[in-house]
């Protein structure tokens, strides 16, 4: 039997393999991780970056969960004039394509620094991070309102020369309007799950523990919402979906690529076992291999019953039910 | 060049009071870590969830083998002691961080440690000793068994001044440690584990306008530098006017003690 078909399509944009990393998880200012070379996946996400210096969230910015990370980090960026001297050089070097994401704190902003990046030339799509507090909207986050969602997308794509991705977190009330919104208004791609919100406490002081208060949750802790998140999304919208959310082996990948991914994104377990993407890589081909999978595409879907949904289910039933209630063949 | 690597664990048995030691078959590691480097130690299964990082201890003669000596202190370092066995294989990355500096021209430079915070410190040690350069310590603890170290101090035919307080009470070593000053010239002083011995090991360098470090600690995720999450407030000029986050993988452990003092807000 020969070798399986491991390259997959998202958006026009072909990856040599289905892997890819989650933003921020592997390296950061132009320096990728030592552990493997970037070329063993399938597209590379840098860390998020922004139009403008930011230095970040106060200390403490993690603290460890059971099977997960939680986290306020912030995304420190340096200038733009920065990114441009340091990294771009060493982005546009690299031999696969790279996934830009990005993050504004107003559309206007991101708006900014997709032109921007779109203007560069270098990028082969960007991946807006919508987990930002919209300052105009009282503070809730682009990503758990459908008509803000929207706005910030269709502006960005009509900036854009490269195909725009957006990332979602996770909120059931919201995430499949708003997987839809971002589809109608043009998104080529879904990203989910970004890291839900999450506090820990120290029941000795009775506070939060990190500096931030809130801030989110990864790793494998989070795989199983993350799972049927996906699952949800993939029956609602057409577009393709990069998975992530507490992906750590290639049993993962099967099954985010089962519920309805097309790629998959490893994040936070890069900070504890760097080498488990490549790893995850190996044993994805022997199971391909060992269960006559020819075509890793296959995969795609494989948990629905049913065939896929199309976007016409009434927007009520969605938002009641979290899930469309007719499938329509 | 970073390492992530199985290796073989050699020793895993309790060293003295609440302390253990671990040893490691890590030749890529052991072989190109330099003093005030640390390693990140994976513990089998999902939790806990993030590695241990850890000061490195001793290396061995033939730079092959590497030795931690940790502190029961949670439920990670707990299951260390039952999880890493002897015989077994130990998920190790290294070498990590930036290590202390040891200028070229040093003569003498005193060492201060305090409790899990010496474990750090051998190492310098054991590099000063290869350089002809002396040694005096400081050891401090709060209880005998807590106080380690001593003897590889002793080894290399170094003074070393030890010290039991019981109570968090570390005006004694900074009494011995000014007394000491104020009659030997240092070159340098090195000092982990008390941010009041810190303090002290500060000013006095200050006065005598030498250098002076301090390895820091703090939680970590990956420790190599990718995830932010292992920031400390620091100085970023000698005055203290502009503060910034800096990661203690990266920019650390070690940092100049003028880096630290008064940093955080």
């Amino acid at each position: 039997m020969p070798a399986p078909d491991l390259s997959v399509t998202i958006a026009g944009i072909t990856m040599k393999n289905p892997l890819t990393v989650g933003s921020g998880t592997y390296g950061h200012h132009g320096r990728f991780s030592q552990f493997f070379p970037v070329e063993v996946m399938g597209a590379l996400v840098p860390k998020t970056i922004r139009t403008y210096k930011w230095p970040g969230n106060p200390a403490p910015r993690l603290h460890e969960t059971p099977a997960g990370l939680h986290t306020s980090v912030g995304i420190p960026c340096n200038t733009w004039e920065h990114f441009l001297a340091h990294d771009v050089r060493i982005l546009k070097a690299q031999k696969l394509p790279v996934i830009q994401s990005v993050i504004g704190r107003t559309e206007d902003e991101y708006v900014d620094i997709v032109g921007r990046c779109s203007d560069l030339g270098i990028f082969a799509a960007l991946e807006l991070n919508l987990s930002c507090p919209n300052l105009k909207q009282g503070g809730l986050d682009f990503g758990y309102d459908p008509d803000a969602a929207y706005q910030v997308v269709e502006r960005c794509k009509q900036r854009s020369a490269i195909p725009v991705f957006a990332k979602l977190a996770p909120d059931y009330s919201s995430l499949v309007p708003v997987a839809q919104a971002v589809e109608s208004a043009g998104a080529d791609a879904i990203s989910m799950i970004n890291g839900p919100r999450a506090m820990c406490i120290d029941y000795r002081t009775r506070k939060p523990i990190i500096g931030n208060k809130i801030g989110a949750l990864g790793g494998p802790a989070l795989k199983s919402l993350a799972v049927y998140m996906i699952w949800a999304v993939y029956r609602a919208v057409k577009i393709p979906i990069i998975g992530m959310g507490g992906v750590a082996d290639f049993r993962d990948v099967i099954e985010f690529m089962a519920a309805g991914a097309r790629a998959v994104a490893f994040g936070t377990i890069n900070y504890v076992d760097p080498l488990a993407l490549p790893r995850a890589l190996a044993d994805l081909t022997k199971y391909l291999e060992e269960n006559g999978v020819s075509d890793v595409n296959e995969l795609v879907g494989a948990a629905h019953d049913e065939p896929r949904a199309i976007a016409d289910i009434p927007e009520a039933d969605v938002a009641k039910a979290g899930v469309p209630q007719k499938v329509v063949a | 060049m970073l390492q992530q690597v199985n290796a073989l664990v050699t020793i895993n048995r309790p060293l003295t009071g609440d302390y253990w030691l671990i040893e490691l078959e890590a030749p890529s590691i052991a072989g190109l870590l330099s003093p005030g480097q640390f390693v990140n130690i994976r513990i089998p299964g999902l939790v806990p969830f993030l590695r241990r990082p850890f000061s490195v201890y001793r290396v061995n003669k033939e730079r092959r083998r590497l030795q931690v000596a940790y502190k029961m202190l949670g439920e990670g370092t707990r299951l260390m002691t039952t999880a890493l066995s002897e015989g077994g294989f130990c998920d190790v990355i290294g070498p990590l961080g930036k290590g202390f500096s040891l200028p070229e021209q040093a003569k003498r430079i005193a060492v201060i440690g305090r409790g899990i915070g010496i474990a750090a410190l051998p190492t310098l040690v054991d590099l000063a000793a290869t350089r002809n350069i002396d040694v005096r310590g400081f050891l401090s603890a709060r209880t005998p068994p807590n106080l380690i170290g001593a003897d590889i101090f002793a080894d290399h035919g170094f003074p070393v001044e030890t010290h039991v307080d019981g109570d968090r009470n570390v005006q004694v070593v900074t009494d011995l440690l000014q007394a000491e000053i104020s009659r030997t010239s240092f070159d340098a002083i090195y000092v982990c584990g008390s941010n009041r011995l810190t303090r002290a090991a500060h000013r006095l360098a200050q006065q005598a306008g030498i250098l002076s470090e301090v390895a820091m600690e703090q939680h970590m995720a990956c420790g190599f530098g990718d995830c932010h999450g292992c920031v400390i407030a620091v100085n970023t000029d000698r005055e203290g006017t502009e503060k910034a986050w800096r990661e203690v993988c990266h920019y650390g452990p070690v940092f100049q003690t003028w880096e630290i003092i008064n940093a955080s807000a």
